[in-house]
């Protein structure tokens, strides 16, 4: 089996497949510390991709409460187990097994089987806290507490090395050379369900309507318009941010993705033990438990959480958070001036500018033109 | 149906049975069921298709010819070559009949299976079996599936298949009835320009036209070059229908004997074919399944 280089674990991982990165890669970075789980992104993907029969449980994309919601159920923990303690090098290098590495001889990915009832609670857990147990009603006066729980939005991550597609056995599953996003062919699948067994994320899905597996698609219609998708764009708390992510030997600091995953390593995958290169970054909650983070994220978590406490001092950061959210347009380059941040497409003209401090207006309390008392409307 | 599982089950179903049998009784037209014919212990060398006189049109694992038929075993073991597949053989032999008519070719198929899988929801799989000829006859290709510029032609029948023909293709409702839909936004796509490509647009696998998203009819022709490459084909008229009673499957699958573009069989000519079973209920699917590892040679008589 070939080895493939793979940058979230410092080392080369077996794939079946030779690896070749593609022109550029689809990456979504979300900040955690913002999202409040109002689902738009969800009803968005839903309104948008997955209203037919046979999609009626898909979503596509999902939020779920971390650490009890799970959607399909338990699909984190039930992967982690299966796959056993596993550990790091103190120098950020995976001395574990990937999944395709620990796989027994008669699979090609060590993997768990969802059944249906594991797809009926998308919401379970919701808002259920985390840390120790209460007799009574508690008094949480000092920080930080032990109580604690965090949102968790989540799209398929259009993996470098992707497990749907390793596993596939009619090679039905491919991943665009010119932007990274990983999609099933609707006329060769046939439905033998192998990708939904072998994503430990749990993003592909079968439509027992139309007897093939569905995924994400990166919303690429848009994407190749310049558009980011549709779960960001909608995104409420503004809390996503969409583009191409570079390996780190050529991340360019004025990209947003390479800007908040390798500039400032604010932003890490997800899970990146189980081997795949998964490209959805977190900006991972500030106010959860350490332990739990680090199953999560993998070492480097805790001097991002240290470094997101220090952010206020960064005039670039500050300003590149000002950008997420302003615009549809995929951002390729973005530049922080004199206190106003720029956005710029991919033909490097601009298509966002905002002041990285809003001008406070004081209005006086009362209209004299309309003879009014003014309130808080605007 | 044929559940006994509980113990509590079984009573009434015995009850149930002799009442009905009484009833035929006394209509005077009891329905003779066929006589068992006794297993084979010892493998079998060559199939022979011996001439009968009856209509194999409809494929029937109940008709009286069988009778006259002695069963040959094949011996399956797990598909050993690639992954994924079965960790222990779940189905060891196949027991296999063939009859002929000069134009069509019936096959019954038998293996014991403990539960009717049907698939449908999420995570299930159906029940399965199928059949492989070498599409050019005098050089064998490769058993698993053929190989490049030597493909097999495969004639493969899933209970699923049978259950759409027989009782349509199930809604959404039929495999989850609690489920609650409000709409499906393209049903109204009624606009002078929503025609029927809109309101599939959010069916992608039928908006393709993809085979596997249409109701079956039983029997699936596949021309495959290797692993990984079958590909359905427009039918050359091949039919199957399975029984499954007692923890047995028994299927018959009929196909014309000479096949333009196809594999084709001749009296005289030596000829091949091999079996593949899938066991839903075990989760086995497309390279999970046991399979016939050599070619059985076949005489038409
Ligand atoms: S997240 Fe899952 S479905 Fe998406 S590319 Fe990775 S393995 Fe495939
Ligand atoms: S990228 Fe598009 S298809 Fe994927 S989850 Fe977001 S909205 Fe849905
Ligand atoms: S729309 Fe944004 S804030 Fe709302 S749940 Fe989704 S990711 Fe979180």
């Amino acid at each position: 089996m070939p080895n493939v280089e793979n940058w979230h674990l410092k080392r080369d991982v077996a794939y079946p497949y030779e690896g070749h990165r593609p022109a550029r890669q689809w990456a979504i970075v979300f900040d955690l510390n913002k999202c409040i789980a109002c689902q738009t992104c969800t009803l968005a993907c839903k309104t948008t991709w997955t209203s037919g029969k046979g999609q009626e449980y898909m979503f596509w994309n999902n939020v779920e409460t971390k650490p009890w919601g799970g959607f399909p159920l338990a699909w984190d923990l039930r992967i982690l187990e299966k796959l056993g303690r596993q550990d790091w090098a103190a120098n950020g290098e995976y001395l574990g097994k990937t999944l395709i590495e620990a796989a027994p001889p008669t699979e090609r990915v060590l993997h768990f089987a969802p059944k249906d009832e594991d797809w009926m609670y998308p919401n379970i857990g919701e808002d259920d806290c985390g840390g120790g147990t209460l007799d009574s009603g508690a008094h949480l006066d000092s920080l930080p507490h032990d109580k604690w729980f965090f949102y968790l939005p989540r799209t398929c991550a259009h993996c470098t090395y992707p497990a749907c597609l390793a596993a596939c056995p009619r090679k039905a599953i491919y991943k665009r050379p010119e932007d990274g996003i990983v999609l099933i062919d609707q006329s060769r699948c046939k439905g033998y369900g192998e990708c939904v067994r072998a994503c430990p994320y749990k993003k592909s899905m079968y439509n027992p309507w139309t007897r093939t597996s569905e995924k994400c698609i990166g919303c690429y219609p848009a994407v190749e318009q310049g558009i980011q998708p549709q779960c960001v764009v909608n995104c409420i708390g503004k809390i996503r941010v969409m583009g191409f992510i570079s390996p780190p030997a050529v991340a360019r600091a004025d990209n947003p993705v390479d800007f908040l995953v390798h500039e400032k390593q604010l932003a890490l995958p997800y899970y990146p033990q189980l081997g795949l290169e998964p490209n959805i970054y977190y900006i991972p909650p500030i106010h959860a438990d350490p332990q739990y983070l680090e199953q999560m994220f993998g070492p480097r978590v805790h001097e991002a959480v240290a470094r997101y406490k220090e952010l206020h001092k960064d005039p670039e950061a500050a300003g590149l958070l000002c950008l997420i959210g302003g615009t549809e347009r995929i951002i390729h380059r973005f530049t922080v001036k004199a206190g106003i941040a720029v956005g710029y497409d991919e033909k490097d003209e601009e298509i966002l500018r905002v002041p990285v401090t809003e001008t406070p207006f004081e209005r006086a309390a009362f209209d004299e033109k309309l003879g009014a008392v003014r309130n808080n409307n605007p | 149906m044929h559940r006994n599982s509980s113990p509590l089950g079984f009573l009434p179903t015995r009850l149930l049975l002799a009442a009905s049998s009484a009833l035929w009784a006394a209509c005077g037209t009891a329905p003779t069921a066929p006589a068992p014919v006794a297993l084979p212990t010892t493998e079998l060398t060559e199939l022979a298709v011996n001439v009968v006189t009856a209509d194999l049109s409809r494929p029937d694992p109940d008709a009286a010819f069988w009778r006259d038929v002695a069963p040959g075993l094949v011996s399956l073991i797990a598909q050993p070559v690639t992954a994924p597949r079965p960790e222990i053989t779940t189905t060891s032999s196949i027991y296999v009949q063939a009859v002929h008519d000069a134009s069509t070719v019936a096959f019954r198929l038998q293996w014991a299976d403990t539960e009717l899988s049907e698939a449908g929801h999420l995570g299930e799989f159906s029940d399965a079996v199928a059949m492989e000829f070498p599409m050019v006859g005098d050089k064998l290709p490769s058993v698993m599936m053929g190989a490049k510029d030597d493909p097999v032609h495969i004639f493969h029948w899933r209970a699923q298949y049978q259950r759409d023909a027989e009782r349509g293709k199930p809604e959404i409702k039929d495999l989850y009835p609690n489920a609650s839909v409000d709409m499906y936004p393209m049903d109204f796509k009624d606009a002078p320009s929503g025609g029927k490509d809109d309101k599939e647009a959010f069916n992608p696998g039928i908006a393709i036209g993809n085979p596997q998203s249409y109701s079956k009819t039983g029997v699936d022709e596949i021309i495959a070059e290797g692993f990984s490459t079958s590909s359905v084909e427009e039918g050359h008229g091949a039919a199957g229908r399975g029984v499954w009673k007692d923890g047995m499957w028994s299927v018959v699958i009929t196909r014309p004997m000479v096949i333009d573009g196809g594999s084709t069989l001749a009296v005289g000519r030596p000829n091949s074919l091999s079996f593949a079973v899938w066991q839903g209920g075990k989760d086995e699917v497309a390279s999970r399944k046991c399979i016939h590892m050599a070619w059985l040679p076949l005489k038409v008589l």
